[in-house]
């Protein structure tokens, strides 16, 4: 027993520890510095962060392979058990659509007559890029995804990104061949916007849940569950009309339930809208020609004939906002 | 190779935590927080080798994976690591029962610092509730993870189980 104690001693209590006591020391300062770093958005933090993703994007991308294929089998085997009842419940829905096709149709003719009449000035049309989120980032700090696509495909910081249900988030992070983009839902994610058919302006800010708050809306707006939430694109950063919610809760307390599942993310398009405050941000980009004004063949790997193989497109801001654009190639 | 094995099992569950499982928002803990159980564990087997460094280099690369702040992860490691490898004087007859604890206690303990430091960090109070959800789901899955980690450094559950396992023949 005694031997045993002894041996016990002996492992637990080396004689000298000091090299180890120092190193453990070292690491934890280490990690107190680093962490001070990041607070203060150190430049060397940054780029080396963006390197590393960059590096390890292939790896990821390889991972996240198997799971987005797993999901993606488990969605199918939900949607085989509820077949019958989508089946009903989307003839419904195509029967209310064909209504709207009818009404749109119509309110399109009168909206290009009366541009017509007031010779006003065309919109330009949105180019956009379409990727895979590779990764997700979840902790206690951030709601990102790590999307395939990066500075080589033309993107840069402040880019909005959105999927068929509406927006996602936008870009923080850009590398070579990866981006990170902060979603909605984010602590940091702050989004300008308009709600409801009066456009009541607000503020969308994420607070890491499924669901945004609803801030700074003026005493007494006429806002109530259901109404509509899209961006305002008064920060000069997103452009106006994209589509991001409904608002949910009750007076006091609203929030926004957002369009896109967030928590399962799979194609995501970057918008291309260049803005000054975007250059301001993302200088390194400056010299690249702007997305508003409208040309893919700009950027480096993407033209806008129609031979082009990627999911390049040009949209406006009313079709993006109704859901995405259009890849070019499709009918 | 078999030195290789914790630090490999590890970094194998942080390129994990990166995977877009599709985990709903209160349940984004749990992943990062077995990353730092299996450092844990691994530092609590007997006979195996997973440096304080080799963990804090292991969280540095979650919180690279994961957008967050540098060193936030790596800490949580390099405690975890710290901890793991001072269990008390129970040596090498350690049972499972008082593990289970330490890392009760221990995973409590990073629970409340790792809120602290999150909100000390964005100047606001973070949402305790994924970390708590976390926390415990990690308790409930410690025995798997533990079983796990034998499995993979014998390839069974075999002699080395003794030694965690006080009492078992």
């Amino acid at each position: 027993m005694r031997e045993r104690g002894s041996q016990l001693f002996r492992r637990h209590r080396p004689s000298w520890r000091a090299p180890v006591e120092l190193l453990s020391f070292g690491l934890y300062f280490l990690c107190a510095v680093l962490l001070v770093l990041s607070r203060i958005g150190h430049g060397v933090i940054a780029d080396t962060r963006d390197g590393l993703v960059d590096l390890s994007a292939p790896l990821l991308e390889a991972a996240s392979l198997p799971a987005i294929e797993a999901r993606r089998a488990m969605e199918r085997v939900r949607s085989y058990t509820a077949a019958f009842d989508e089946i009903d419940r989307l003839k419904e829905e195509n029967d209310e659509l064909k209504q709207w096709e009818w009404r749109t149709k119509l309110l399109e003719r009168k909206v290009a007559h009366l541009r017509s009449l007031l010779n006003a000035v065309e919109e330009p049309g949105l180019a956009f890029v379409t990727g895979r989120v590779i990764a997700d980032a979840r902790g206690p700090f951030v709601r990102s995804a790590l999307i395939n696509l990066g500075r080589k495909d033309g993107l840069r910081i402040g880019y909005a990104v959105i999927n068929g249900d509406g927006l996602v988030g936008r870009t923080v992070d850009a590398g070579g061949s990866v981006a990170r983009v902060l979603l909605l839902s984010d602590l940091n994610s702050r989004i300008p916007v308009l709600v409801g058919p009066a456009g009541v302006r607000g503020l969308a800010s994420g607070d890491n849940s499924s669901e945004l708050q609803l801030d700074f809306l003026p005493d007494g707006a006429a806002v109530y569950a259901g109404d509509e939430v899209y961006t305002s694109g008064s920060d000069g950063t997103l452009p106006r009309g994209l589509k991001i919610g409904v608002v949910a809760g009750s007076a006091g307390a609203l929030k926004v339930k957002p369009y896109a599942e967030l928590n399962s993310l799979h194609a995501v398009s970057v918008l291309f809208f260049d803005t000054p405050a975007l250059a301001r941000a993302d200088p390194s980009e400056a010299g690249v020609p702007g997305a508003l004004s409208l040309a893919p063949s700009d950027r480096p790997g993407m033209t806008a004939t129609a031979s082009t193989p990627l999911p390049v497109a040009t949209a406006t801001a009313d079709e993006i906002s109704g859901g995405g654009g259009r890849a070019q190639g499709d009918p | 190779m078999t030195k290789l094995l914790p630090a490999l099992s590890v970094l194998f569950a942080v390129i994990a935590t990166a995977v877009p499982w599709g985990l709903p928002a209160d349940a984004t803990f749990i992943l990062p927080l077995v990353v730092v159980m299996m450092v844990f564990c691994w530092r609590a087997i007997p006979g195996t080798a997973l440096p304080p460094l080799g963990a804090a280099g292991l969280g540095l690369l979650a919180d690279l994976m994961s957008g967050g702040p540098l060193g936030y992860w790596a800490l949580m490691c390099l405690i975890a690591a710290t901890v793991g490898d001072r269990p008390g004087s129970l040596g090498q007859g350690r049972d499972f029962g008082a593990l289970w604890l330490i890392w009760i206690a221990l995973v409590s303990a990073l629970g409340v610092f790792g809120w602290l430091l999150a909100s000390a960090y964005y100047f606001r109070w973070i949402d305790w509730w994924p970390i708590a959800f976390g926390a415990v789901a990690t308790v409930v899955l410690f025995p798997v993870v533990l079983y796990g980690l034998l499995w993979i450094r014998n390839g069974r559950i075999g002699p080395a189980r003794n030694v965690i396992f006080r009492g078992s023949s």
